[in-house]
């Protein structure tokens, strides 16, 4: 085994949780550096808890990693003392496999999974040496590549990235890495390799494309600069699920992850429409794995790993059209092997009791749901199709299989929102509360209902991109109204300041000169923003002041159902003319059924090339 | 049921593996194995291991061991070990399993070799010449001071290139008397900062060589 270099053993023996820089890990690939065609460094622009938590990363790592000749290594954002030593030593960041520093790669990829972590990219390529701009590195720097959801709207992070990939990774990075592959055997230059890039469907290179604006600062329009560069990038998805099965191992974190189980996903979108959500849009259409399939694969990765907990992971598991299949194939063979089954996200709406006795290991202390609203009619504005007689129904279940405890979550400043729905929040709490002591519960176990109320922001591809982002004072007054309303002790309110939710929403329908202001942030000081204890709005705000931008423009206004926005060249599948129309039933609080039930002709089916169902 | 004892190494990347971590660890690497080792009863069965005398974070060893408990007859040994490696981490090397000979809590010391910079030598020589080293040493009941010199009278090394090689013994029994080696290193590097030749403790390698039982023979 390769010692590790001096200056990298001062800095481990002088930071927190050493573990997380030493990489090693059970199941993590390592191969002979010389031997291989191409090398890329898999960037989660996050800490390693958070980033080894993170499925996506591993269903790549273990498909990149299955050809002999490339090799797929992690790298993570250290956390602020490891940074710091490791900018006094002058240790430029490394991939946790080799240890070797991100220069020394043919790819450096970044997934972009919350806007937050913007300024997270920045610091990593800085900390490696590279250059932050596209337009300022040439082929002799390894190709700097982006994917993640964020990418769905790619104009505030473009600058800096050679390519983004727009959609699922599985095909689309296997492709990337084989024009890399071809570039360096032919010794294409990088604007023919980028050219080759952009065929490949999904694949957006934002230097390929020049942006207009109107006078009074608007966006305008974006248009191919080159030949041959496709007007608008479709989004990439895997049509048939079984096609790629999931990992069959996992590199199992020694320094606690968040999420610390085998973990296999069960199928891709989600049928509900919830026109908050972006999940929920830009996945579409749904996907199912068959249950032999998921318990086979269940099965390998918790021999392979020795986990013994198993999650069904998806946007919505109990929504799989065969879950009792898959849970009764999974229980044939996980008690034996020691394996115990958690299901996460259950809905109100379908939570039975044979689910609840399948899972095997269900924290009897605690239980999540999600009615986002707390009245009827604003859950019938967000289409989250959940009643308050189903919430009643599962809270029962719940209680008489011994939980005491319910979290949960909300969302504050709606489109339509009222004060009469932020008391609906507290009324929700409390008549849960009341549930629980009408019915028979073991003497002196009282219950606990937690709201946690998040501030809601609108995000491209929603039918609520249209609207505007409620501000800051109109948040902390509802903030302040819904405590007043809140009467019982039994009833904890959790919510979250809304300045991190400012940025957010900036982001999310933000355009390319937003990169000035992300980079200006950064050299100011910017990183760990999703850290409260890091995040400094008035930094923010002096970048924005800065850069001669108003960040007010972007969350603050309504974008007009016709006006152009910073996406536009970009098709995620869920078409405008959808998401206006259903934008106009919200505002009429006109839920819309389930793409299982009914279709609403969203157009992601074109994706699949068939009807959905 | 045989308490069998599996020994490893625990080297280079895997000095920063905690003990909480290396639990874990074991745990996936042993259900991974398949091996018959005994779950605790009850209403969440874990399996039953043990560690004995672990390593403090940052230093290594090839003399490590953790006991688990099977039903299984004899011989253990090589089958075990290579049942366990695949799920190891880099520098964790599993060397061997046997039944268990000793208790754990017959180890009574530890040996070490460590590893210093050249410059550390003054310190040493300062080390020897002292009628006393005295060492704050930090338990959970709070701070105490100890003599050094009572349990290393006297170090002898050896000069390799640019590094310094010295073997000593430290008291490490798990409910007595106990020294760890990083406590020595401080002292070292008080009198190297004393001396005019400070070094730092990452220059610095701890590598536990043998547990000892209290006549000084091997614990295995
Ligand atoms: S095309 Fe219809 S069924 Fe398919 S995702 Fe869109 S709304 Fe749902």
């Amino acid at each position: 085994m390769p010692e590790l270099p001096q200056s990298l053993k001062q800095a481990l023996s002088l930071v927190q949780k050493p573990g997380r820089y030493t990489g090693g890990e059970p199941g993590c690939i390592c191969k002979d550096a010389a031997a291989v065609d191409v090398r890329m460094a898999f960037c989660f622009p996050d800490t390693y808890e958070i980033g080894m938590s993170f499925l996506g990363m591993k269903i790549l790592y273990e498909l990149l990693n299955a050809h002999e000749n490339w090799w797929c290594e992690r790298c993570f954002l250290p956390w602020v003392d490891m940074k710091a030593e490791m900018e006094r030593l002058g240790i430029p960041l490394y991939a946790l496999e080799s240890k070797d520093p991100l220069t020394a790669f043919d790819i450096v990829g970044f997934s972009l999974e919350y806007e937050l972590c913007y300024t997270n990219v920045l610091a990593m390529l800085r900390l490696a040496g590279i250059p932050l701009r596209a337009a300022e590195r040439d082929g002799r720097w390894p190709l700097i590549i982006a994917g993640g959801p964020c990418v769905c709207n790619a104009e505030p992070m473009a600058d800096f990235f050679d390519a983004m990939q727009l959609g699922e990774g599985e095909e689309m990075l296997q492709s990337i890495c084989a024009a890399v592959e071809a570039a360096k055997k032919h010794g294409w230059s990088r604007e023919r390799l980028l050219r080759e890039l952009a065929a490949i469907p999904g694949v957006y290179v934002p230097a390929f494309y020049d942006v207009e604006y109107e006078a009074d600062g608007r966006f305008k329009a974006i248009r191919p600069n080159r030949p041959g560069v496709p007007p608008k990038v479709t989004r990439a998805i895997v049509r048939d699920l079984d096609s790629i099965p999931p990992p069959r191992d996992f590199v199992v974190p020694m320094v606690g992850a968040v999420q610390d189980r085998a973990c296999v996903e069960v199928l891709r979108g989600c049928v509900r429409g919830c026109r908050f959500c972006q999940a929920g849009q830009i996945y579409r259409p749904f996907r199912e794995r068959s249950p032999a399939v998921i318990s086979e694969s269940a099965r390998a990765l918790c021999q392979n790993t020795g986990y013994d907990e198993l999650s069904l992971s998806s946007l919505s598991t109990s929504d799989h059209s065969r879950l009792e299949e898959i849970l009764d194939a999974v229980n044939a063979w996980a008690p034996g092997e020691h394996v115990s089954l958690s299901l996460p996200s259950l809905r109100v709406d379908n939570f039975s009791r044979s689910l609840v006795e399948k899972t095997t290991r269900v924290r009897k202390s605690g239980l999540t749901f999600a009615p986002e609203a707390g009245t009827q009619r604003l859950r019938d504005v967000i289409n989250k199709n959940v009643t308050w007689e189903q919430l009643e129904r599962t809270c029962r279940i719940a209680f008489s299989q011994g939980y005491t405890a319910v979290k949960l979550y909300f969302m504050m400043g709606l489109p339509t929102e009222t004060l009469e729905d932020i008391k609906g929040i507290a009324d929700t709490c409390q008549k849960v509360v009341d549930l629980y002591y009408s019915l028979d519960h073991a003497k002196g176990r009282g219950v606990q209902v937690t709201a946690s109320v998040a501030c809601f922001v609108p995000k491209p591809w929603t039918p609520f991109q249209f609207c505007a982002q409620d501000r800051r004072e109109a948040l902390r007054e509802k903030q302040r109204y819904l405590l007043s309303c809140v009467r019982s002790r039994k009833v904890k309110v959790n919510y979250h300041d809304s300045a991190t939710s400012v940025l957010e929403g900036v982001f999310a329908k933000g355009d390319r000169r937003l990169g000035r202001v992300i980079e200006a942030a950064f050299e100011a000081g910017a990183c760990y923003d999703t850290w409260e204890e890091f995040f400094d709005y008035d930094r923010w705000l002096a970048a924005f002041a800065a850069c001669g931008l108003d960040p007010d423009f972007y969350n603050y206004r309504p974008l007009g159902v016709e006006e152009p926005a910073p996406w536009d060249h970009l098709d995620a599948g869920v078409s405008r003319r959808y998401l206006a129309r259903e934008y106009q039933k919200a505002l009429r609080a006109e839920p819309s059924p389930p793409c299982n039930r009914q279709c609403s002709g969203c157009g992601a089916d074109k994706l699949l090339g068939r009807p959905c169902f | 049921m045989t308490t069998v004892r599996i020994f490893f190494e625990k080297q280079g990347e895997a000095a920063y593996v905690s003990l909480l971590d290396l639990q874990r660890v074991f745990h996936r690497a042993l259900k991974r194995s398949g091996l018959p080792v005994w779950y605790t009863e009850g209403f969440n069965p874990h399996i039953y291991l043990a560690f004995c005398s672990p390593l403090p974070l940052g230093q290594e060893s090839v003399c490590e061991s953790c006991d688990v408990k099977t039903a299984a007859e004899p011989p253990y040994g090589a089958a075990w070990a290579a049942a366990l490696q695949p799920c190891m981490p880099g520098g964790i090397t599993v060397t061997g399993a046997a039944a268990a000979v000793h208790k754990a809590g017959e180890v009574a010391a530890a040996r070490y070799a460590i590893t210093l910079p050249a410059a550390a030598a003054p310190a040493l020589a300062a080390y020897n010449a002292a009628g006393s080293v005295p060492a704050e040493k930090k338990t959970k009941r709070g701070a105490r001071v100890v003599e050094l010199k009572a349990a290393v009278p006297a170090l002898s090394w050896q000069g390799r290139g640019d590094t310094l090689r010295l073997e000593t013994t430290l008291p490490c029994a798990s409910d007595g008397e106990n020294l760890n080696p990083a406590l020595l290193l401080g002292a070292l590097q008080t009198l190297a900062g004393e001396a005019g030749a400070a070094f730092a403790p990452w220059q610095c390698r701890i590598l536990r060589t043998a547990l000892l039982l209290p006549d000084g023979t091997p614990f295995c």
